[in-house]
């Protein structure tokens, strides 16, 4: 075939799927929120920890998912536990993502406008964002994961660009002394930086759109570590650039890093400005991410012609952005979106595994 | 139908285009940048005060008096090609008030051009207003705003912090100027290295005393002499250190880049080391409840400068005296930072409370909320090392 | 409870919010909606249009034949086409066997000389000396085949019974011939059309490459690619496009590499297209693209036929047209747009560098005058301090903000391009003297622009000129207004928004199936080699993955 019209996916772009889904909000926040727990430097285990945990957990999704071929979540819950307590299943999968989305936005719009648009309305900001996404998400899958693959490269090479710049303030006494006080505030610190994994879920519909599903474990592995590799070194620069001191007062402590130095002589005499669109670049690869898994829920569930959900869920994402009414606020519903992620965890794969093991082994029931 | 639709697609960007353009636009030239900030004592200007006397007055105590030095002075049509350089480069204008966010608003009521501090490099901040409000306090809206950027650099300064923004050869702005000085540092170890917003909030999170650099001004001209120590726990300036102090601090710390060891042979003449590298290790040794530190150094360098020419600096005998003289040099110029800090003003701002909380971090959790008072009576040693290793281009 | 409950209340947004939240969704609606009524609108255009070309084709007549009487026949073509007065009947006695004779044909449209020569002389004069063996003219039947094969040394000749065909063949440049007592007429063609000799392309020049580009005739430009060197599976097939004049079109392909499905695809939309007269292979172009609405190219039009020859061993697919130089290579990619085939003649480390300069260029071209409204009207603090104050000096006195400054600047510019190309030769340099250096300058004199914009305007339509194709540095240039806007509105935000769209709207775009944006994304590594790099020759073993070709290996 020659034309393609059927909307797989390769197992590269679904690793830089979830590695565009994964990777979003936290990397400004995420080493004062890992140091705030944790209160030693040695936060950067905790995420390394995290990580791996995670990866766990999203190849336990996999091997779920690769029981029903070519069927997202939303449809092979069904078959595991039933119509109705599928569809609130998948009703609590939605919600969570599109809060996800809501709030991707809402940081998004904070940061724009506390560092580029002062006195611009949020609105404005929020509803051109969501619309840009939308023509996108028209696309589908495919093109979707392509605009990932073009955003992708230029991330990480002007990430790393910008971690290597801030090595000139980077000293390695700020991360000693190395487990000085042990292990346990490393522990304690594990789940908040599970949170900032948040998202990982799409896994779960991601499977299904792929076109050599068995290559996903392999995928999933990639589309995580890479995070994993990224937060890390977050944390790692961020620390030992701006001591856990530092850390612990500022807001948005990444980007405090990189307003922290001019780089005399080049062009960018601040690196907080590439940074800054990168980091624009991704907050929308991530908003598209559960914009479009909500979308898919939605039309899948209720059986609704896709086109008609993604105009739907534009004002709804954009209400669910406008609900918090302070930082703090954003910055809760960024906490409660963790736990719902554990609860989220804990019910559809924990949950369906269990039942599908016992049905499948115990009960011998063909699902 | 289809053309009733496109017009009303029309009215709708239309509205769009008209009613949402440029929410925060503000071209450049309509903005004054400000590169320096001076933070002194309340105690209004002169031109303040007539204004204040005319009815130019708010609500307010004098407890600051900032200033703030625009570059470049930008008035309409004032600018021809011929006489530029000749004008001033700068505007230093002053406020006073008690809160420093009002006291920037304030100046929109007599400029026009808003102020934005996108731009600001250094922050100089009076010692008499450092002695009575703490850093904490002065710096706080600093570190909030959004404009200003975490890495500009924090000074003292020993006498009005506004003077020296005013005191600047012409042509030049004092704010780049000492952001340009900064950049000495590997020349001699009387510059410090910089301390940056993001460091100064990091210091201060951590109750930890430390030095910034300390600037004195005449009229004409500014220099940067010594360092004021800010006591951790209030976050007050407590006392001063002169030149060879800072750069003893940093042969401590082993920040050391470049610069000179100056001593006197026994006919007292001087004779001068040329620091080519060094090393340094701190090592805190706890036995029981006794800590006890110490620090060696080891430095290569080259005899740059004799005026003892009887001697011959290529032999290697006058060497190894000449390497005696300077470590006993040194070993005085530390000694007296150590009686400085332990003693004077009981303060530790060489960074042995951060070695001990590396290497001991137990030890360093349970003497921490009282370090500085600690440290006073905790023995500290040196061993000095310094080689030289070559004499220059002259044999004689 | 209760408190929860208000809590939770206090948290719905107010009614302004749900009334923005409606607006969120009315304004794409609105927008989608009638984009879609547009796409219809001209989806239906079409379809109503060849409904009405196909009943008025149906009409016509099959044409009638010759009646096989000389005099009548004569008579007969006289009325249909003796009206024109460039059709010429030249009646004359055939030598020695005293039988008359009749020849036309359109004036200018042949060698005279070679009428002449080869049909006059030899029918008046030589037939004599033939007669001398034969006595009588061969009968009625024979008569043709006699003159085919003894008399007339012309090679395209052929016998002719319909009229029309006949009409048609003359109106094109054929000679006709009638003879009394044969019962058909005998078309020849001595064909003398005026063509342009072959010179070096103009639109796409080369320092270093064939000199050699196509002209206005078809079978001259067929002949062209057969000689870029000799293989059996280079295959052309013709088609008749335009309803009411028509005109021949060219696929070609090579038929062991080219993937049948593309090719299929691409016959496919060439015999549905419907206009009643291509002048230009835009037409086609415009005929067979996918997307209408897109700004960007979906055809790639060239007058190098080293770059057809190359984009066929690519496994893509030309359409060559009568009477233009300028072939289409289908499917294109985004990165055929900045690829010139210098790239491959020079050595591949220049090559690379310059690959990488275009696409900086490209980059510069759509973005530099959106980066630089977002910096001076929205961040003055993400650029550098130094720059911040001379942008300030150089700027004091403009009257207008940034925006309109540049698109003040950009408009003025774009009008100086079009003048230029419209003026007569000798003209074009003094008018870049006057609009670049008198009204640049004198602008920058009277403080209407800043010297500061003058550069980046400057560097902007020269970057917009690096780019080999001239319709993509057309799109660069449409787009780039896009983007001040964009920039106008939300500064920094607006640009990323903008790149975002954009690389939007390149990934959903596609050419006869190939995503635009390949081999970026969806990612091939193996065409890599052909991107940002150009990779030294033995490197580059195989056809590009995106085209699916038949033949994967370059080399055997």
């Amino acid at each position: 075939m020659f034309i393609r019209s059927d909307d797989k996916i390769s197992t590269s772009q679904t690793s830089i799927f979830l590695t565009n889904t994964v990777l979003g909000a936290g990397i400004l926040t995420l080493p004062r929120s890992v140091t705030n727990v944790v209160q030693t430097p040695d936060a950067w285990i905790s995420v390394l920890l995290g990580g791996v945990m995670i990866i766990l957990l999203a190849i336990l999704m996999v091997k779920l998912s690769q029981q029903f071929p070519s069927n997202t979540v939303f449809q092979y819950s069904k078959r595991i536990v039933g119509t109705i307590p599928a569809a609130v299943l998948c009703l609590l999968l939605i919600i969570y993502f599109i809060i996800i989305a809501g709030f991707e936005a809402r940081v998004m719009a904070e940061v724009t406008l506390f560092y580029l648009l002062e006195g611009t309305p949020v609105w404005a900001i929020i509803i051109s964002f969501i619309w840009v996404g939308a023509y996108l998400i028209f696309g589908g899958i495919n093109s979707i994961a392509r605009v990932y693959q073009i955003v992708f490269p230029i991330s990480i090479l002007i990430l790393l660009l910008s971690y290597f710049l801030s090595v000139r303030i980077f000293d390695i006494d700020h991360l000693r002394p190395f487990l000085g006080e042990g292990i346990l505030p490393v522990i304690k610190g594990l789940k908040s930086t599970i949170l900032i994994f948040t998202g990982f879920e799409v896994i779960m519909n991601l499977v299904a759109h792929m076109q050599h599903p068995e290559q996903a474990v392999k995928a999933v592995v990639t589309g995580i570590s890479i995070p994993i590799v990224l937060y890390l070194l977050t944390v790692v620069m961020v620390i030992g650039g701006l001591s856990t001191d530092g850390v612990l007062r500022s807001t948005w402590p990444t980007l405090d890093l990189l307003r922290s130095f001019e780089v005399a002589g080049l062009f960018f005499e601040r690196f907080e400005f590439p940074f800054l669109v990168i980091w624009l670049m991704q907050m929308f690869c991530n908003f598209i991410s559960f914009y479009f898994n909500a979308s898919l829920g939605i039309s899948q569930v209720f059986g609704l012609k896709a086109p008609s959900v993604f105009f739907g869920l534009m004002p709804l994402i954009f209400l669910t952005s406008m609900i918090p009414k302070r930082i703090n606020d954003v910055f809760n519903l960024g906490d409660a979106i963790g736990v719902m992620g554990i609860i989220m965890f804990v019910l559809i794969p924990g949950m369906l595994s269990v039942i599908y093991i016992i049905r499948k082994k115990g009960l011998k029931q063909d699902v | 139908m289809c053309r009733r639709q496109l017009l009303n697609l029309m009215l709708i960007m239309g509205v769009l285009l008209t009613q949402t353009g440029c929410w925060s636009s503000f071209e450049i030239e309509d903005l004054s940048l400000y590169g320096g900030l001076a933070l002194d004592e309340g105690e209004p200007t002169e031109t303040e005060q007539d204004l204040n006397k005319q009815g130019g007055s708010y609500p307010r105590k004098n407890l600051i008096t900032a200033t703030i030095q625009i570059v470049p002075v930008n008035s309409f049509g004032s600018k021809s090609k011929s006489d530029k350089g000749h004008t001033a480069q700068y505007l230093n204008i002053s406020e006073t008030g008690d809160s420093l966010l009002e006291i920037l608003r304030q100046y929109s009521v007599r400029l026009e051009r808003m102020v934005i501090g996108h731009h600001l490099k250094v922050i100089i901040i009076s010692t008499k207003l450092a002695q009575k409000q703490s850093m904490d306090q002065i710096l706080d809206f600093v570190l909030r705003d959004n404009d200003i950027r975490p890495s500009c650099t924090v000074f003292l300064s020993e006498g009005k912090a506004m003077d020296v923004l005013e005191a600047s050869r012409p042509g030049e702005v004092s704010a780049f100027r000492i952001q340009g000085m900064l950049r000495n540092h590997y020349r001699t170890s009387k510059v410090m290295k910089g301390v940056n917003l993001s460091q100064l909030d990091a210091l201060m999170n951590s109750k930890r005393s430390f030095v910034l650099q300390n600037i004195i001004s005449t009229k004409k001209d500014l220099e940067f002499a010594g360092a004021g120590i800010i006591k951790g726990e209030t976050g007050n300036w407590i006392g001063s250190l002169d030149q060879p102090d800072v750069e003893s601090i940093s042969w401590i710390k082993g920040e050391v880049q470049g610069g000179a060891i100056k001593s006197y042979t026994e006919k007292n003449v001087p004779v001068i080391y040329e620091i080519k590298s060094m090393k340094s290790k701190m090592k805190a040794k706890v036995q029981g409840d006794d800590i006890s530190f110490h620090v060696d150094i080891q430095s290569q360098g080259r005899f740059t400068e004799n005026w003892d020419i009887k001697n011959d600096p290529s032999k290697a005998q006058f060497m190894e005296e000449a390497e005696k003289i300077f470590e006993k040099r040194l070993s005085q110029m530390i000694d007296s930072l150590m009686w400085k800090m332990q003693s004077k003003y009981k303060v530790d701002v060489a960074g042995f409370g951060e070695c001990l909380s590396i290497q001991h971090p137990h030890v360093w959790k349970k003497v921490k909320d009282h370090w500085d008072e600690e440290f006073s009576q905790i023995p500290v040693t040196f061993d000095i090392k310094l080689k030289i290793t070559d004499f220059g281009s002259s044999l004689k | 409870m209760i408190s929860m409950w208000s809590q939770f209340v206090s948290y719905i947004p107010d009614w302004t919010t749900f009334m923005q939240a409606g607006l969120t969704l009315l304004i794409p609606i609105i927008i989608c909606y009638s984009f879609r009524s547009l796409h219809s609108m001209i989806k239906e255009q079409n379809s109503t249009e060849k409904r009405a070309l196909s009943t008025d084709s149906s009409g016509e007549t099959s044409g009638s034949k010759l009646a096989g009487d000389y005099k009548s026949d004569v008579e007969l073509i006289k009325q249909a086409i003796g009206n024109n007065c460039d059709v010429h009947f030249r009646e004359f006695i055939m030598g020695g066997y005293e039988v008359g004779a009749t020849l036309i044909f359109v004036a200018g449209m042949q060698a005279a000389e070679h009428i002449n020569t080869q049909v006059l002389q030899i029918l008046m004069m030589n037939a004599e000396k033939d007669s001398k063996d034969n006595k009588s003219l061969p009968s009625n039947s024979e008569l043709s085949a006699y003159m085919k094969q003894k008399l007339l040394p012309v090679c395209e000749i052929k016998e002719v019974v319909d009229i029309r065909d006949l009409n048609q063949s003359i109106l094109n440049g054929h000679i006709a011939l009638f003879i009394e007592g044969m019962p058909n007429a005998l078309v020849m063609s001595m064909p003398n059309e005026k063509t342009r000799s072959i010179t070096e392309p103009t639109s796409e020049a080369l320092i270093r490459g064939p000199r050699i580009g196509f002209t206005e005739v078809l079978s001259e430009n067929t002949a062209i690619l057969r000689r870029q060197g000799r293989t059996e599976n280079l295959e052309m097939t013709m088609y008749e496009v335009g309803n009411y004049l028509k005109r021949n079109l060219v696929v070609a392909y090579m038929k062991d590499i080219v993937n049948l499905d593309l090719l299929e695809e691409v016959k496919q939309r060439i015999s549905k297209m419907d206009m009643d007269y291509f002048a230009e292979s835009g037409y086609v172009e415009q005929l067979i693209e996918d997307n209408i609405l897109s700004p960007f190219q979906q055809g790639q039009n060239t007058e190098r036929p080293d770059r057809v020859i190359s984009a066929l061993l690519e496994g893509r697919i030309a359409i060559l047209l009568d009477g233009t130089p300028f072939a289409l290579i289908v499917p294109v990619t985004f990165s055929m747009l900045l690829q010139s085939p210098e790239d491959y003649y020079e050595r591949w480390i220049p090559g690379t560098l310059l690959r990488i300069l275009r696409f900086f260029a490209a980059f510069m071209a759509l973005m530099a005058p959106a980066l630089y409204i977002s910096f001076i009207s929205f961040h003055p603090g993400l650029i550098p301090t130094e720059l911040a104050i001379s942008i300030i000096e150089a700027r004091q006195g403009v009257p207008f903000p940034a925006t309109i400054e540049g698109l003040i600047l950009a408009i003025s510019l774009e009008i100086l391009r079009e003048a230029g190309i419209r003026l007569p030769k000798p003209i074009g340099p003094a008018m870049g003297i006057v609009g670049g250096l008198i009204i640049g300058e004198a602008s920058v004199q009277a403080g209407i622009v800043s010297p500061f914009l003058v550069i980046v305007v400057a560097f902007t339509a020269i970057s917009s000129f690096s780019i080999p194709m001239f319709s993509a540095g057309i799109t660069l240039r449409i787009l780039r207004f896009v983007g001040m806007l964009f920039a106008g509105t939300l500064g920094m935000y607006g640009t990323v928004l903008f790149f975002l769209l954009i690389c939007s709207h390149l990934t959903k775009l596609k050419s006869f199936g190939v995503p635009y944006v390949t081999p970026i994304s969806p990612f091939r590594i193996n065409d890599w080699k052909d991107l940002f790099l150009r990779a030294p020759l033995p490197l580059m073993k195989q056809r590009p993955d995106m085209m699916k070709t038949q033949q994967k290996k370059r080399r055997s």
